[in-house]
């Protein structure tokens, strides 16, 4: 045990100053790491910043039926009955103008709101939910078939653009799953021939240290630890570069979204992710190292 | 200490380097390997040490099968053993000091073990002083010396040099006979290859000698 942890320390010591001694291909190849690893990393916490919003908004299709002021009560009972029959509506709910106008109220906050008014202006209305898994061209038809009702003023699909958000979304993690894959297997590439370079420039020490009794975890450790470094200060350097572009982006965000009147920022990297970035760049790097390391061993030696 | 049975090594290509060698080499026992360049020499010298595997037969290293040792096993062999390579094999990207602590860090000594043990190395191969040079600014024989000094700072049982003594002039190859005599007279096994039989004949030990891979009289 102690002689192992001391191959280990005498591995570590000539890691550091392999990298000391060759400062600019240490730097070349960690950035290289490090903007790899910001791209997924970035994406990540672009659709988990808009996530926070959007799952505040109801995902349920909703549609708001906006009735006649002159519609009669035989029109709005035969309304709801055609409503309570109907395959596509989970639930309806009849919300009349004067309960509109006190939710109205609340919301402004002002009791004033009528003081310019003579008589409430707000229509009654039926609140429909439609079924959770009804396509967005049923729920047009819907609207269409509703719109028709003789006392019916005005039909309004109230959820469809945050379901299409939602959908938005959903694909945007699709896709980051892709760009995961594909940079995951990139980065282990990297490493691995950065270690390369590294193997070739120590060929006739490996080789002689195999001649005169090296194992071959002797031989690996060093580029293992090597690996590991670049990997821990790549995925640093990747938290860095995706913490400056949210800095740089988020004064334009913030503007584009007030236009929206939301208050909408990206967040910026949270402990346990920059934990969970660089464990990963960590583990892609030793993995690379450690098949080139492998396929010099067994290729030459 | 070194035995073969039948040992055969065919390159690819079809070029037999050593033909059904069997001999005995005892513990202890300074032997000289003896044929032109091209009879088989270092193929033998890298049987024994593992660095190349025969094509048929058996060689024995203390008792252990050496053709048949697997990746991890081997390695814990050749610690046993000292290499003395023809092209020497010095890294001149380190001082003559870390040249020589390679096999102590390999095996895994540590603190002032190590600065003794090179420099007594350093020191009986008639370096001493020179353990912050580069090798680079070493002449050839010292760079052989150093070589030396490598092959034998962690005490291995068996000494295995090849062609040690080539691009040396007589005097020099002289001295660095005598230390090898030296090393036998500690009770390493020694196998020496040269193609200069004269050298050998003036230590009057048993010479093998080697013509196409098969041994002559």
């Amino acid at each position: 045990m102690k002689h192992w942890l001391r191959l280990n320390r005498l591995a570590l010591v000539r890691t550091f100053g392999g990298m000391v001694r060759h400062p600019v291909n240490s730097l070349l190849n960690l950035l290289v790491i490090a903007i790899a690893a910001s791209f997924p990393f970035g994406f990540y916490l672009l659709l988990s910043s808009v996530a926070t919003v959007t799952d505040k908004m109801p995902v349920e299709p909703q549609l708001s039926v906006f009735l006649r002021a002159t519609a009669t009560a035989a029109e709005i009972g035969k309304l709801k009955e055609q409503l309570a029959l109907d395959e596509r509506v989970a639930q309806v709910r009849y919300v009349p103008r004067d309960e509109a106008l006190k939710q109205l109220q609340a919301r402004v906050g002002s009791a004033d709101l009528m003081a310019g008014l003579t008589e409430n202006p707000l229509p009654d209305a039926f609140i429909v939910t439609a079924r959770l898994d009804a396509s967005p061209a049923e729920l047009e038809q819907l609207r269409d078939t509703l719109a028709r009702h003789s006392g019916v003023e005005e039909v309004q699909l109230d959820s469809a653009w945050a379901q299409r958000l939602h959908r938005l979304i959903a694909f945007g993690e699709v896709l980051l799953q892709v760009v995961v894959v594909l940079l995951a297997a990139a980065l282990a590439l990297i490493t691995g021939n950065a270690i390369r370079m590294q193997i070739l420039t120590r060929r006739e020490e490996i080789e002689v240290s195999k001649l005169i009794g090296a194992t071959d975890s002797f031989i690996r450790r060093p580029f293992l630890y090597a690996a590991a470094m670049q990997g821990l200060l790549g995925g640093l350097a990747a938290c860095g570069i995706v913490a400056g572009a949210m800095w740089w982006l988020n004064p334009a965000v913030r503007d584009l979204a007030a236009t929206y009147g939301e208050a909408f920022t990206l967040r910026m990297p949270e402990p346990a992710e920059i934990v969970g970035v660089c464990g990963i760049t960590v583990v892609l790097s030793v993995a690379g190292a450690w098949i080139a390391v492998w396929r010099h061993l067994h290729r030459h030696l | 200490m070194i035995q073969f049975q039948q040992v055969s090594k065919r390159y690819p290509g079809g070029i037999d380097a050593v033909k059904q060698l069997s001999f005995e080499i005892q513990s202890g026992e300074l032997v000289f390997l003896a044929g032109h360049s091209g009879a088989g020499k270092s193929t033998l010298l890298k049987l024994i040490a593992g660095i190349e595997k025969p094509s048929a037969g058996a060689v024995l290293v203390n008792h252990q099968n050496v053709s048949r040792l697997g990746r991890k096993a081997l390695p814990y062999v050749r610690r046993h053993i000292g290499l003395i390579f023809q092209d020497h094999k010095i890294l001149f990207d380190r001082s003559v000091f870390d040249n020589v602590r390679l096999p102590l860090d390999i095996i895994g000594f540590s603190g002032p073990e190590v600065r003794r043990r090179v420099l007594a190395a350093l020191d009986k191969v008639g370096l001493a002083g020179k353990e912050s040079s580069n090798p680079i600014a070493l002449s050839g024989g010292e760079q052989q010396r150093l070589c030396i000094a490598r092959a034998v700072v962690h005490r291995p049982a068996i000494l295995l040099a090849d062609e040690p003594t080539a691009n040396l002039d007589r005097d020099y190859a002289h001295d660095i006979l005598e230390l090898f005599k030296s090393f036998h007279q500690v009770g390493v096994t020694l196998v020496i290859s040269a193609h200069d039989e004269s050298l050998m004949a003036d230590y009057g030990r048993r010479i093998l000698r080697l013509k196409h891979g098969e041994f002559t009289a």
